[in-house]
């Protein structure tokens, strides 16, 4: 079933290099997500996780290869543009819009994500701060809002713009477990809407949870993909980033 | 609490601004407000932009010179009337913006002030050295345009009002519109804003071009009022540097913080000037530097926070 999935795919990379000087943050990765789909992006630190996504959003353009997106190539368009066609990515490195209120926030993205009007993206965006269990703090300014709801308002603001794939980079990062319990049931709730997710994260149960499939990054290669069972015993993904004990413990 | 006083309040100051010419101050008072105004007017097309999305603009003086030659030349060679003259400023220092917004303003923190700050120099350098250059007399380089004399100072005080009046309206009209939102978070997060969807680069430069169109009214009037400028008066670094100063002292991205500082900042220099004529600028330096350290946000972000 979830080989039918990647069938018909809304996301593909295919081959994408992209350098940092002589560096190759990110190399030769091909990978694909089906609509509806949840793919888990692992690695170590520096593995290009992040270079990937920035890739796929159109922050960065490849230096080879190209990013398919419903059938279009999307690669070197601008990420507003990307946006609006209906990816959207949370960030690692939160970043609200300080000086405005959790609801103007996720306005914006309503505004000139999915272009509405000035009420209707008011009304969405409460619809869509009850949704995330951010309804109480949306006249707060965001300035003011702590760490894990924060992660809730990135979310809330890629789901304004109306996105069907959604790309979450350590959306869960810095979270307690019980929130991250939450963070998790959220995503499924995402999930079941019918929105596609793409999501690097280093909590392992999170991941193991959520994912229909997994990619491993190490060094800017894809050194391995499969369901989270195949890459749990995956040798090589072992010895690059989960460890023996990990492998045994499961 | 005082929220729903300040419509009626806001509404009797207009009354009572309106009346004052009628009322038989001195003439003194009268201009003094008038250049208050303007100055508030200059404050918020600077405020428009670069208070709104962060990008700190230090070549606004050059749209308010273009739209100051623009009128000077439609005035004393072509006898267009006065309100028609400074509606083209307006509309010659926008599209100018055109071009020159599209590439600096995808530049970033201090690479943004130093390039608008070079193309208001540069436009200075080609009035200055155009007619010398071309062989022909146009700009009059640094001898200057003389206008011909215009009105009593009552009119520009109305004038002056009505500008001042229309750029606030503006700028509030802005901030609660799509495009304001935009550009508020580009002020907070660009790159985050971008990956909302919003057109980063088209929000910038429409802001950039409203606030062009008002800085060349502005210039066409001041220099209607003046009847005679040159190079060096209109396209005067010193000008855009009293904006940024107002905008910074009232509140930087607030509608009422340009009001705030233009006439604290105009005032305080009047006072200072007739009480120390030789020291006032280090004075009014001090004073700044003070008002800066105790109110970061400015007189109306502070005030707001309370």
């Amino acid at each position: 079933m979830k080989e039918s999935k990647v069938d018909t795919p809304i996301l593909e990379g295919r081959s994408l290099t992209k350098y940092f000087g002589v560096l190759a943050a990110v190399h030769g990765v091909t990978f694909s997500v089906g609509k509806g789909e949840v793919l888990g992006m692992i690695g170590p630190n520096g593995a290009g996780k992040s270079t990937l996504f920035n890739i796929l959003m159109g922050v960065y353009a490849p230096d080879e290869g190209e990013v398919v997106f419903r059938g279009r190539t999307i690669s070197g368009l601008s990420p507003h543009k990307i946006c609006r066609m209906g990816m959207a990515k949370t960030s690692q490195i939160v970043q609200p819009f300080k000086e405005m209120t959790a609801l103007e926030n996720v306005m914006v993205g309503g505004l000139h994500g999915k272009n509405l009007s000035l009420r209707d993206a008011t009304q969405e965006a409460e619809k869509i701060l009850e949704f995330v269990g951010l309804g109480a703090m949306k006249k707060a300014v965001s300035a003011s809002i702590t760490i894990p709801d924060r992660r809730r308002l990135e979310l809330a603001r890629a789901l304004a713009t109306g996105a069907e794939v959604i790309l979450l980079d350590e959306n869960m990062a810095g979270l307690n477990p019980t929130e991250v319990e939450n963070g998790l049931r959220l995503l499924t709730e995402v999930r079941n809407q019918g929105k596609t997710l793409v999501v690097v994260e280093h909590i392992m149960r999170a991941v193991m949870e959520i994912s229909d499939r997994i990619l491993v990054l190490n060094y800017g290669e894809k050194i391995a993909e499969g369901t989270p069972d195949e890459i749990a015993h995956h040798q090589k993904v072992i010895e690059a980033y989960l460890g023996e004990k990990y492998a045994s413990d499961r | 609490m005082f929220k729903q006083w300040i419509p009626t309040s806001l509404l009797l100051i207009t009354l009572c601004l309106l009346l004052m010419p009628l009322a038989g101050f001195s003439d003194y008072l009268i201009r003094l407000l008038a250049i208050i105004f303007l100055w508030v007017g200059k404050a918020s097309c600077w405020n428009i932009l670069s208070g709104m999305t962060g990008h700190i603009d230090f070549g606004a003086v050059g749209y308010y010179g273009i739209g100051s030659y623009t009128t000077a030349l439609l005035m004393s060679k072509a006898d267009v009337p006065f309100f028609f003259a400074i509606l083209v400023s307006g509309l010659v220092s926008s599209l100018i913006a055109l071009p020159i917004g599209l590439p600096t303003l995808r530049l970033k923190g201090a690479y943004f002030g130093i390039a608008t700050l070079a193309f208001a120099e540069a436009m200075k350098q080609i009035v200055l050295e155009f007619d010398k250059t071309a062989g022909v007399r146009f700009f009059e380089g640094p001898h200057g345009i003389t206008l011909p004399i215009g009105p009593r100072n009552e009119f520009f005080y109305y004038v002056g009002f009505g500008v001042m009046v229309v750029v606030m309206a503006t700028a509030y009209g802005v901030r609660r519109s799509k495009l304001g939102y935009a550009l508020r978070a580009i002020r907070e997060a660009e790159q985050a804003a971008e990956l909302a969807g919003v057109d980063t680069l088209r929000a910038k430069v429409k802001a950039y071009m409203i606030s062009a169109f008002f800085l060349g009214l502005i210039g066409g009037i001041e220099t209607y009022w003046l009847t005679y400028i040159t190079p060096h008066m209109v396209f005067d670094v010193l000008i855009t540097i009293q904006m940024v100063v107002m905008s910074l002292l009232g509140g930087m991205g607030t509608v009422f913080g340009p009001v705030m500082g233009a006439s604290f900042l105009t005032i305080l220099y009047e006072v200072l000037h007739r009480d120390f004529p030789y020291t006032y600028t280090i004075l009014v330096g001090f004073i700044i530097v003070v008002v800066v350290l105790l109110m970061p946000k400015g007189i109306v972000g502070t005030l707001r926070k309370r």
